[in-house]
């Protein structure tokens, strides 16, 4: 069983107007965007450009938005997304400037991650029962895990694979270049976590402040709403402020 | 590299009015704007009816007729609608920020959004009725 699509795809080459083309391609059913979209380079334009490596939502290059949507194009099937008829829109990241058609410049977004000056270990993975299998392979009971002491509950923030989803999909970041962004963001949270002291803890928690910190974000959601790996940006800006007025508090008071 | 491409501020700065295949988020985030800036218009307007008590009666009598045409009681009730989204999402949004009900904030929206919802309902009630 096969599927032929219409692709309206966003186009841009350096010193050209932007502007749409429209590519049909057969799939076979079970066919993601993406493959989709490599039929469309295969069969009709060897010029088109986008960015993608594992097929499979590791690598977080492929991302886009689907009918006006962010997603992984590997991971989203082209029936569930696609109504059968009309043109099924393709479209790079918003807020990251376009370099040739789908592919965007990520650099910024990587320089914002590693000026956070933390690294996002996977150390605490064995006490995550959502990616951690039993022998077995079923996946264990969340509440049959125990967590390291002082740690009351463990959001998967390093599932992060710094796709720009959310900086796409971030209002406040459409108005401010400067904004830190969800991931940078939610990426401090996940280090605090696993912050070996309260001094570090403290530092880690002054990157995160300031008028281009979390007070910038304006508790739109949508980085939680469209991130593909279910980390809650979002969810980490709002404990990181919490966590910020306990500080001040504290400071105010000499303790 | 190669030139690059990025919309104008303006065309991204819309992006805030555009709720387009956005979650319920996104919906509370651009009320907040919209009543928040209704609420401004209003309150300037406001001052701006006040003064016309300078005036004296003249003035202000024929204004006061104005108002309780079903027009205005109408307008009243789009103030009072106003108020109430932007109060109450206020609260969420003060929740939220400070860390509670971050997991809960779509049914937080929703329930204050029906409270909102029904205040409006009786308000309009009250406001045709008296």
């Amino acid at each position: 069983m096969t599927l032929e699509v219409a692709l309206k795809v966003f186009r841009y080459k350096a010193g050209q107007p932007a502007r749409y083309d429209t590519f049909r391609v057969r799939v076979p059913h079970t066919a993601s965007v993406l493959d989709a979209i490599e039929a469309a380079w295969a069969q009709h334009d060897r010029s088109l450009t986008f960015r993608h490596a594992c097929h499979h939502a590791s690598c977080g290059s492929c991302a886009m938005r689907i009918d006006g949507r962010e997603k992984l194009p590997c991971i989203t099937p082209v029936r569930d997304v696609w109504r059968g008829r009309g043109d099924l829109r393709i479209e790079p990241l918003r807020n990251f400037p376009i370099v040739s058609d789908l592919v965007v410049d990520v650099s910024g977004f990587f320089q914002r991650m590693s000026t956070s000056g933390m690294v996002i270990t996977r150390t605490a993975e064995s006490y995550l029962p959502v990616a951690a299998g039993a022998a077995d392979g079923r996946p264990r009971d969340a509440r049959s895990v125990t967590l390291p002491e002082g740690v009351a509950r463990v959001n998967r923030f390093e599932n992060c694979i710094e796709c720009g989803i959310c900086i796409s999909a971030c209002p406040t970041m459409a108005a401010s270049d400067k904004f830190m962004g969800p991931a940078a963001l939610a990426g401090i949270y996940r280090a605090r976590l696993e912050a070996p002291d309260e001094a570090e803890s403290t530092r880690l928690l002054g990157f995160a402040d300031g008028e281009h910190g979390v007070w910038r974000c304006h508790s739109g959601w949508e980085c939680t709403e469209a991130c593909p790996q279910g980390v809650d940006p979002a969810g980490a800006i709002m404990l990181l402020r919490r966590d910020l007025v306990k500080h001040r508090i504290r400071k105010l008071f000499g303790r | 590299m190669a030139t690059q491409l990025q919309s104008s501020r303006l065309r991204r700065t819309a992006q805030w009015a555009d709720v387009r295949r956005r979650g319920m988020g996104m919906w509370a985030y651009t009320l907040n704007r919209v009543t928040g800036i209704g609420l401004l218009v209003y309150l300037y307007l406001h001052l701006v009816v006040l003064s016309m008590l300078a005036g004296g009666p003249d003035m202000w009598d024929p204004f006061v007729n104005l108002a309780r045409s079903p027009l205005f009681l109408a307008l009243d009730v789009i103030l009072i609608a106003g108020w109430l989204i932007h109060g109450l999402n206020g609260i969420r949004v003060t929740l939220t920020g400070l860390g509670f009900g971050t997991r809960s904030q779509k049914s937080l929206f929703v329930g204050l959004m029906l409270i909102a919802g029904i205040g409006t309902v009786v308000m309009g009630i009250m406001v045709f009725g008296s």
